[in-house]
């Protein structure tokens, strides 16, 4: 079946065009800017989405799929070249990537099976609190130790979940609920796990090189350490974006859909509710446990005070906000939850005021969100042969 | 006649203190169209769902070619080749017209995690190979329907919505199909059409089966073989429609003693 | 063990079982009604409790002062305070969701949850410390061996419990009752016979909202303290008592609530560390959700296939 492929270009210019956005978002000091710039990109997504410019880059995007996360994982990277000297930009750039990753697990969890997750950050913690344990009380080499975080958090959410496999929708809430509520407290009072003060956290080591040294460059200049992490949060960023992207563009996708959408006839016609379910569930918050034991090594050293519901209820937000079902929409929502905060120090004090009521607002008239979810493609050249 | 592929044998179905559905004796052979007909709330669809493993039996036993199928899950009851459409259209309206096809088509996919992330090359041939079948299915009953197979069913008119239901209930190749009341909402002429779009899809399918709930009379002498009357969760006549229509009980249910 | 002690735990189980009671029903008309979840609820709560809590200030200020009076004073402004919030929040942001998946009611409720803790967080003079509570309540106590059996926790709880027969009795003896037993078991044949539906779940939310106020300024005479978040774990707790209960009934509700508080109680006393009866009493509550998904007692589950 022949199939024609739109242009490429919209992607590399929207790549790049973005990367620009990024840069000046971190770089940028004066907080009429930076508020100017958060307005700014609002508004051209809003625009291009009403205008049918988002549709073209989003189709380009889909029929070249390699090729559009190599661009923007390039124009990423050319980001944190440029702020190679600045620690928090580049701090502040890593976490971004580190909450997309979550929030891609959410959008899987949500968008796609339907589940909703008020525990984010708590299956994030676990996987700090994994990666802190292991990389002190065991040899096993830093790579591995992120790996087994993440399976540890995919682990608890499995035990997790099955009570909600035979309940209904809000019960799935009040379980998360409850875990998330309960995650911070249980960590304070365990003495084990470093109480209310938290755990220490050695800096991640690959393959001998101690990522939390600095790069000297010479008369160059030097390379921040945050600049290592910058980059290994980026490729955990981008590969989590592949799979969930490769996931919803596949039979699994379309199976979470069916879950999603009407249970009774999904389960009519073969589809096994509870192995999807706990499919989605275990994946997202595996990718939230990952995320997790990165943070835990970039941080240096974590405690109960960094997991609490409202972060939970922040991450909830970002996916709501960027529009649920388009992992797309999770990039510019992360951006804007976690750095408009930092930069604009006014509403640091008032960011869960103010983004709760943001999305008490997508919900009454923006139900889809920032961009909305497209029909699914099944691969480049999607419905045009 | 050829031998049943589907005896329903005493089957009830009780919600509390309510009998929906009273010994319900019923046999199907293979090619038969049966229809279904009875006063509103009189079991039908309650037969389709326990049937289909919805609601659970309170006794009685149904066995598909020798196999035990009574009360088994809705997933299982699918995989041996019964399949259906509802009363009350249940299709994914954000997603297109092949999403919900391909739904139908579950037994016949690979659902393989290594096979759908990795393996892209293969995994696109046998998404292909689904979409020409899809055509070939929505063409049989709407030409301008198989062009719209890649919109959102939210775009579509109400009878395209029922054609699509139909023909996500077929595309698996079922030995047995139920169809709950497919025409409401349709007008004589769009009912007319899709019967007999129906029954040219038959041919193609040798031995299908066909069970359809239907208020219309008028449909069901024109296509079904034989009917099945209950009333009250009790059948109380079978046989052709010209036969059952002259049944007296059949009269009363519908009209009321006199 | 010391029976002293035991009715200690006991005394203190009941009120807190009136408290959880009180929210759980809330939820239970807002599900039976409208089929939604309002997870603001815990917030009303703590809203009401901080609400008397001002008109408290206030009357201080006017030089009003203590007793009987002040405590009713603030009662019925915190009560009329959140009738009229429950009221709004349905007008503004629940009808207009009616056809949304109800996950989108949940989440702007649980929005606007976090935003009302957040506010008072933010705008109300000290709001991120706990707060004193004006002792309102004769101090009275008698003591039986080792027991204090305080005056004050049997006002509360004959108070919580007339609060809960009141509404009952309003729910199955008035008109009003029946019209939102009408909406709730059919909103289409209600609205055919005549009922007004808007008019039915303003009054709906309205009514549980006023219990929740109670309930928040119960839990405030009760601790002598209220602080913003102590509505997030009672709405938690509420709900999941109605859904322990099963969601939709009344009588549900109230055993769940009781439910809660006894599993709590057992919890507190069992485990030396406070924090884990919290823990302990969920997961039960989770275990039992798992055996019984519909609840206790039947859940106004109806889907039509």
């Amino acid at each position: 079946m022949k199939s024609e492929r739109r242009s490429f270009w919209p992607v590399v210019v929207t790549a790049l065009s973005a990367a620009l956005f990024v840069l000046l978002f971190l770089y940028l000091e004066h907080e009429w800017e930076i508020a100017l710039l958060a307005v700014g990109l609002v508004a051209v997504l809003f625009c291009s989405a009403r205008f049918g410019l988002l549709a073209r880059v989003e189709t380009a995007a889909s029929d070249h799929p390699r090729t559009t996360i190599l661009v923007n994982v390039v124009s990423a990277l050319l980001v944190i070249v440029f702020l190679r000297e600045e620690h928090f930009a580049l701090l502040m750039l890593a976490t971004v990537f580190l909450y997309i990753t979550i929030c891609l697990g959410l959008t899987l969890q949500f968008g796609y099976a339907g589940i909703v997750n008020f525990a984010g950050i708590a299956f994030f913690g676990i996987g700090s609190y994994t990666a802190a344990v292991l990389a002190v009380h065991s040899p096993l080499p830093h790579l591995l130790v992120i790996l087994v975080s993440g399976l540890v958090a995919g682990l608890i959410g499995s035990l997790l979940i099955l009570p909600m496999l035979r309940t209904r929708g809000h019960y799935a809430a009040l379980v998360t609920i409850a875990f998330g509520i309960l995650f911070r407290t249980f960590l304070e009072v365990n003495d084990l796990l470093g109480g209310p003060q938290g755990l220490k956290v050695p800096g991640m080591q690959l393959f001998g090189w101690s990522l939390n040294d600095n790069i000297s460059l010479g008369p160059l200049g030097m390379i921040s350490f945050y600049a290592s992490y910058a980059v290994i949060s980026l490729l955990l960023a981008a590969g989590a974006y592949t799979l969930i992207k490769r996931l919803e563009r596949s039979w699994l996708g379309l199976n979470l859909d069916a879950v999603r959408t009407d249970e009774t006839a999904a389960a009519s016609f073969g589809i096994d509710l509870p192995r999807w379910k706990i499919f989605a569930f275990t994946a997202g918050n595996c990718l939230a446990g990952v995320a997790g034991g990165v943070y835990a090594m970039m941080s240096g050293f974590i405690a109960p005070a960094s997991f609490n519901f409202g972060d939970s209820l922040l991450l909830v937000s970002i996916v709501l906000l960027g529009g649920s079902g388009n992992p797309l929409g999770v990039l510019p929502a992360a951006l804007l939850v976690v750095v408009l905060p930092e930069k604009l120090q006014i509403i640091q004090e008032y960011r869960l005021l103010l983004f709760a009521v943001l999305v008490i607002l997508i919900l009454r008239f923006r139900p889809e969100g920032l961009l909305p979810r497209r029909i699914r493609e099944y691969y480049a050249g999607w419905g045009r042969s | 006649m050829t031998s049943p592929v589907l005896t329903v044998d005493g089957l009830t179905v009780r919600f509390g203190g309510l009998t929906a559905l009273d010994r319900l004796q019923f046999e199907l052979s293979a090619g038969d169209f049966v229809g279904l007909i009875g006063p509103n709330g009189s079991g039908k669809t309650t037969f389709f769902n326990a049937l289909t493993g919805i609601y659970t039996p309170a006794s009685g036993n149904v066995v598909l070619s020798g196999e035990d199928i009574t009360g088994l899950p809705p997933q299982k009851i699918y995989d041996v080749g019964i399949t259906r459409t509802f009363q009350r259209l249940r299709l994914a309206p954000t997603l297109s017209v092949f999403d919900n096809l391909m739904i139908g088509n579950h037994r016949n996919l690979d659902h393989g995690i290594v096979a759908n992330l990795f393996r892209r090359k293969r995994l696109k041939l046998e998404i292909e190979d689904n979409v020409e079948k899809s055509r070939l299915l929505l063409e049989q009953f709407s030409a301008p329907l198989a062009s719209r197979l890649f919109d959102p069913v939210s775009q579509l008119t109400m009878i395209d919505r029922r054609r699509v239901e139909v023909c996500r209930a077929l595309i698996s190749e079922p030995g047995i199909l139920l169809l709950d009341e497919p025409s409401a909402g349709m007008t004589h002429e769009e009912t007319r059409e899709l019967m007999d779009d129906l029954l040219a899809s038959r041919e193609r399918m040798p031995g299908l089966a066909i069970v359809l709930i239907e208020h219309e009379m008028g449909v069901i002498e024109r296509v079904t073989d034989r009917c099945v009357v209950l009333n009250y969760g009790e059948k109380i006549a079978e046989g052709s429609y010209q036969e059952v229509a002259r049944d007296s009980d059949v009269r009363a249910a519908y009209l009321g003693d006199d | 063990m010391d029976p002293g002690f035991i009715a200690q735990y006991l005394l203190n189980g009941i009120v807190l079982g009136v408290i959880y009671a009180m929210v759980a029903v809330g939820f239970t008309l807002f599900f039976g009604v409208l089929d939604v979840i309002k997870f603001s609820h815990g917030d009303v709560v703590m809203a009401g409790a901080f609400t008397a809590l001002a008109t408290y200030a206030g009357l201080e200020y006017l030089g009003v002062g203590d007793g009987a009076i002040a405590a009713i004073v603030i009662t019925v402004m915190g009560i009329a305070a959140m009738a009229a919030l429950g009221a709004v929040l349905a007008k503004l942001l629940i009808l207009p969701l009616r056809d949304a998946p109800p996950l989108n009611t949940l989440l702007i409720t649980l929005m606007f949850g976090l935003a009302l803790r957040e506010s008072v967080r933010l705008f109300y003079p000290n709001g991120s410390n706990p707060k004193p509570f004006p002792q309102l309540l004769p101090d009275a106590a008698m003591t039986i061996g080792n027991l204090e059996l305080r005056l004050d926790s049997v006002l509360l709880i004959v108070l919580g419990l007339g609060a809960i027969v009141a509404v009952h009795l309003m729910i199955q003896r008035s008109r009003i009752g029946l019209a939102i037993r009408a909406v709730a078991q059919d909103p289409e044949t209600a609205r055919l016979m005549g009922i007004n539906f808007e008019r039915v779940v303003l009054m709906t939310f309205a009514l549980g909202s006023a219990l929740a106020a109670l309930a928040g300024i119960t839990n405030g005479l009760y601790y002598s303290e209220v602080n913003f978040g102590m509505g997030l774990l009672l709405g938690v707790i509420g709900f999941s008592a109605a859904v322990v209960g099963g969601l939709g009934s009344l009588y549900g509700a109230i055993i769940g609530g009781f439910l809660f508080a006894a599993l709590q109680t057992i919890g507190a006393v069992w485990f030396s560390v406070p924090a884990y009866k919290d823990v302990f009493a969920f997961a039960c509550i989770i275990v039992l959700m798992a055996w019984k998904p519909t609840g206790l007692l039947a859940d106004k589950s109806a889907e039509r296939v």
